[in-house]
């Protein structure tokens, strides 16, 4: 594969441009018999500005999806761009350097490294990549996930939910493209969760971010401007401003597959 | 008996599971009982080797016939005896029951070689004797040309003539240590092999026998004595006694070739086997440090494993057991693995040690039941041991362990341990100081293992601060990466210090041989500045028992030339005072004050005539002597002689405690020698000239080296070197073993860590980062051990110079640049450590680690 796009070009400035988008994307796992299509032939945008949820039962694909857009797995066929760039041409050491820069993420769980401060842990990608922090910007982020009294505690002094507003921090800290929430309040209570899902809304309309979220909970859906809809490994539909009870009863129109999990 | 049956089927499943995790610990085991095996089969082979040896040299000798009285000096290996008339051995022959009886007359030889350098005599002794014809007699049996018969004629064993290039025919030079001119007319073996070790042997006929080896003719060293048919050895000692005159004593064939046997087992085998086995000490200590520390970390990271055990029901006693049966697994396979790499070892010594010259003696591996038994039984036990507090620890898991989530482990540094550590401390410096100032070295001993135990017990706590300190530079350097290594090495203490144990007690025991050899040499510079006020030396190679000393002859002879002022020669002797054997300064005791510097002489060094003695002040206040008091030597022939002390000195380093004159000692020694002779010039006379000027006289006596101070000061350390280079040697498996520990905690500590290895990756870690920060954590970790043990190896060498010292004064020396060259070694080795594990990581999959328990 040969990279004809360069990592560093910016994200082009038109609105409908988006911020991240799949095409065609086919993910095969195992092979022979035991061989799973995860995903089967997707095309997705995720525009930019706005707050995108990935729903589907289990093995619908959707972290598979997910990964792939993120640079975190690579795809069988077809590909996968952050804006204008083609990440499925891009060798490890590129991807990590677009990771970086251009992504941020928040993880179900484990967000966060137990031997550093709060605030060694948002500038953490920052630091990693040798960049000094825009302090403003930073402040207001501290700010917005309220931990201000926090910055010099360790993760392990904190709870599940102030770890995850923390962990929200950090994506957004060093200003990327895109951040992918992987599933975010999966292990939290419903309040704890609200917080984060909140915060992560009032992120993307006051600070015009784009977040693209897994998740499987109706409610979490919910919070998003647009909810897209995987089953067996394909887009079976997209819904703008959701509310819980309209995704709850589209969701309850795919029987899950047993035999075909992932 | 159902349940001990489940723990055994976990424990196994586990170890199935998880081989890689003690791989490690497998290594660690394997080497130290490989390195043990190693040392006991090659001692007791050479040991046998020897026995058969002598056993056949001497089968024919039913009776040795000696002088009676011994007088053995503290540090040489064999007494020395008063010789025996040659005259006996026509009596003995006519003794009934005696089939044949020769003199025996031995002596110090040294040859000259083709090249003209002197054969051996870095160590084993340089013989020379007589050839005894009766091949039943003679331990030597010509291998090839023929028996000495005329005068200058010799026989000389077939591992000399093979070191010095000599051949049947040569002729060459045998230092005496006058020098004689001889010609080789046959090549002899001792005992089927080339030679009594690496011991040189020259037999000449009798007559130049008695000429050169004895003070005068008609004597002998011993007599041997074969027995006719019929007559036992017990009963052929049993007829010899009545017609020996007093003085003289006879032991059986058996007795004497055994006495042979264990002086060198005693001397050579004892001090090489001993040597091994305290290595292997060190080995198989830093072995146990490495292994319980990787137990700890497999019991702790299974601890949910183990929690869940206990809620399903699982006794404490099972998950214990479960533990120890894995150990035990480990520990029987690698030993096994230990003993057969360990019996690898010694046949490839043997095979090898030939090959650089050193005739191992022929037959096969002795493997005794010891050898097998006892490395098997160490290594089982090193390997429990370590497992056993891991173990217990596993069963006090609380079945609530399940629930929590492990987080950083800041154990280990808690108050009673810092208490524990610090009384300890102080206690060694205590004993340490109690043992230096009133000499005991119990107290010192004590001091030194109060001290190792201070330093493992204090290491969790000096973890934290040692590597924040060590650390600190780091961040600055290598940015977050460095800072997330810090603080990796930083989570856990405990897990940091033991790990660094290993390599501390490595470094220590190296440092402290470095700060050891270091002083003694530095003691030796200081002796010879202080003590030697001549211009040069000339000296023998005195290391161990080889050489045979200076010509007489040399001293005065030097002292003839007009470039010199004084040249005095120092001998050797032996006598017995108050019962107690003391080595003798042989020596012009005025001339003897103008090279050396005595410090304060209280008497007067002339006029000591053939019953003066001049005794070192601490020797004096301990047996009461002043000036004028009478002391009695008693010598190797039996007389005792009233001596008059003349002066008492201050300095003992060069010239020794008792000094008397050539002729008080004349009629008592065997062979006339000197071992040193120091040299002042006359005034105006350049260094190089005198010593060119000297350096001409001495080549027609043996051509032995002429040295300035500073050379004979560092030749007298020499040994030292070679000492410390196979010390290093020994250390590297040691310091290999505990660098295998470091691997394997890293790896272990990695394994945990996963998820978060993950996560880095994620958010933007490049692998070439990952690989650094591992790397970085390793090498904290080293210098830390290496820290810690460059401070525990310089106090116990400070303990151990001090402790060694006695009454003499000793220089404390810390080489700056050989300490900085163990400490890079240390660090190096730490970054060496770390790169497996790192690149182990880096190939981490990102999402399977972020997804990984």
């Amino acid at each position: 594969m040969t990279t004809t796009v360069p990592i560093s070009e910016p994200a082009p400035a038109a609105t409908p441009a988006p911020a991240a988008r799949v095409v065609d994307a086919v993910k095969l796992y195992g092979a022979g018999d035991t061989r799973v299509r995860a995903l089967d032939g997707v095309s997705v945008d995720f525009p930019a500005g706005r707050f995108t949820a990935i729903m589907g039962p289990s093995g619908s694909g959707k972290s598979t999806l997910m990964h792939c857009a993120a640079g975190l797995d690579t795809l069988t066929s077809g590909s996968a761009f952050i804006g204008d760039t083609d990440i499925s041409a891009l060798d490890d050491r590129r991807l990590t350097l677009l990771r970086r820069s251009r992504i941020g993420f928040v993880f179900q769980s484990f967000n966060l490294l137990p031997t550093l401060t709060v605030a060694e842990n948002i500038t953490l990608p920052l630091d990693l990549a040798g960049e000094r922090p825009d302090r403003e910007w930073l402040d207001t982020l501290v700010d917005t996930v309220g931990l201000r009294d926090r910055l010099h505690h360790r993760p392990g002094e904190l709870s599940g939910g102030q770890q995850q507003r923390v962990a929200v921090a950090r994506a957004f800290a060093g200003s990327p493209d895109v951040v992918f929430a992987d599933e975010p309040t999966g292990n939290l209570d419903s309040r704890s969760g609200q917080e984060v899902l909140r915060l992560l809304g009032r992120t993307v309309r006051q600070t015009a971010r784009t977040v693209v979220m897994v998740t499987h909970d109706p409610v979490a859906a919910a919070h998003a401007d647009e909810v897209v809809f995987l089953a067996d490994g394909r887009l079976v539909d997209r819904m703008p401003d959701p509310t819980a009870e309209r995704v709850l009863d589209r969701f309850k129109s795919f029987a899950p597959h047993p035999s075909r999990r992932r | 008996m159902n349940g001990t049956r489940a723990s055994v089927r976990l424990s196994i499943s586990s170890l199935r599971a998880h081989k890689r995790r003690f791989a490690g610990t497998f290594v660690a085991v394997l080497l130290g009982v490989a390195f043990l095996t190693g040392t006991l089969v090659m001692g007791d082979t050479l040991r046998a080797s020897f026995d058969t040896m002598f056993t056949n040299a001497n089968a024919g000798t039913d009776a040795v016939v000696r002088g009676a009285d011994v007088i053995t000096v503290a540090g040489e290996t064999r007494g020395t005896r008063q010789p025996v008339s040659t005259a006996l051995v026509k009596r003995i022959e006519r003794t009934p029951g005696v089939a044949a009886a020769a003199p025996d007359i031995q002596g110090a030889g040294q040859l000259i070689g083709a090249d003209g350098k002197p054969i051996g005599g870095q160590g084993p002794p340089t013989l020379a004797g007589n050839w005894i014809d009766d091949p039943e007699l003679n331990p030597y049996r010509l291998a090839a040309g023929r028996a000495p018969a005329a005068p200058g004629e010799v026989v000389i064993n077939r591992g000399a003539a093979d070191r010095g290039g000599l051949r049947i025919g040569d002729t060459t030079v045998l230092r005496t240590p006058d020098p004689v001119h001889v010609r080789i007319v046959g090549l002899a073996t001792f005992g089927g092999q080339d030679g009594m070790g690496q011991v040189t042997y020259t037999a000449m006929t009798q007559a130049d026998a008695e000429k050169y080896l004895t003070p005068k003719p008609g004597e002998a060293s011993a007599i041997q004595v074969r027995a006719g048919p019929g007559t036992g050895q017990r009963e052929l000692v049993d007829a010899l006694r009545p017609v020996l005159p007093k003085g003289v004593e006879a032991v059986t064939g058996q007795a004497a070739a055994a006495e042979n046997r264990d002086m060198i087992s005693g001397a050579f085998l004892g001090l090489f086997t001993t040597l091994l086995l305290v290595f292997s000490g060190i080995v198989l200590l830093v072995a146990t440090f490495s292994i319980h520390n990787t137990f700890a970390i497999v019991v702790a990271q299974r601890t949910r494993e183990n929690a869940l055990l206990r809620a399903l029901g699982a006794a404490r006693r099972q998950v214990v057991v479960a533990t120890l049966v894995e150990a035990t697994a480990v520990a029987v396979i690698a030993s096994a693995a230990g003993l057969a790499g360990g019996i690898g070892i010694a046949a490839g010594l043997q095979a090898l040690f030939p090959a650089v010259g050193f005739p191992f003696p022929d037959g096969s591996l002795v493997i005794g039941a010891v050898s097998l038994l006892l490395p098997l039984a160490v290594g089982v036990l090193v390997c429990l041991g370590s497992a056993l507090l891991p173990a217990v620890r596993a069963g006090r898991t609380a079945p609530l362990a399940v629930l929590r989530e492990s987080a950083v482990d800041d154990s280990g540094a808690s108050r009673p341990r810092a208490v524990t550590g610090l009384v300890l401390l102080v206690a060694s410096v205590g004993a340490a100081l109690g043992g230096t100032l009133a000499p005991s070295v119990w107290l010192s001993a004590a001091g030194a293992v109060a001290a190792l135990a201070a330093f493992v017990i204090l290491g969790p706590v000096a973890a934290t601060y040692a590597v924040r300190t060590l650390g600190a530079p780091l961040g600055r350097l290598r940015g977050v990466t460095g800072g997330l290594a810090r603080r990796n090495a930083l989570r856990s203490p405990r897990r940091t210090a033991s790990t660094a144990t290993a390599l501390m007690i490595g470094v220590a025991v190296v440092s402290l041989f470095t700060v050891f050899g270091a002083s003694l040499k530095a003691t030796m510079n200081r002796t010879v500045d202080r003590s030697f006020a001549g211009d040069v030396a000339i000296s023998a190679p005195a290391f161990g028992a080889g050489g045979s000393g200076l010509s007489p002859r040399l001293a005065p002879a030097v002292g003839r030339l007009p470039q010199v002022a004084t040249a005095v020669g120092l001998g050797k002797g032996v006598a017995e005072v108050d019962g107690a054997g003391r080595a003798l300064t042989v020596t012009d005791p005025a001339a003897l004050g103008r090279v050396f510097d005595l410090g304060r002489v209280d008497g007067s060094l002339t006029g000591f005539g053939t019953n003066g003695i001049a005794v070192s002040a601490a020797e004096a206040a301990e047996r009461g002597l002043r000036p004028g008091s009478p002391v009695r030597l008693t010598f190797t022939d039996g007389a005792r002689q009233d001596f008059t002390v003349r002066a008492v000195y201050d300095r003992p380093e060069l010239a020794g405690d008792y000094v008397i004159t050539r002729r008080a000692w004349a009629p008592h020694r065997a062979q006339d020698s000197d071992s040193l002779i120091a040299v002042s010039f006359a005034p105006g006379v350049s260094t190089a000239d005198g010593r060119a000027a000297v350096a001409k006289t001495a080549a027609a006596y043996g051509n032995p080296d002429v040295q300035t101070r500073g050379e004979y000061a560092e030749s007298s350390a020499g040994a030292i070197d070679m000492m410390l280079t196979l010390v290093y040697a020994l250390l590297a498996l040691a310091v290999l073993i505990a660098l295998l520990g470091i691997a394997n905690t890293l790896t272990l500590a990695l394994h945990e860590r996963t998820r978060e290895l993950g996560l880095l990756r994620a958010v933007g870690q490049t692998r070439s980062q990952l690989r650094s920060m591992v790397r970085w954590e390793s090498v904290l970790v080293a210098a830390f051990g290496t820290a810690g043990g460059l401070l525990l190896g310089g106090f116990l060498g400070w303990v151990l110079v001090e402790a060694s010292a006695g009454d003499t004064a000793v220089a404390f020396d810390l080489p700056p640049l050989r300490l900085l060259a163990v400490a890079l070694v240390g660090i190096a080795a730490g970054a060496l450590a770390g790169l497996r594990p790192a690149r182990r990581a880096a190939r981490l999959d990102v999402l399977r680690a972020i997804a990984a328990q």
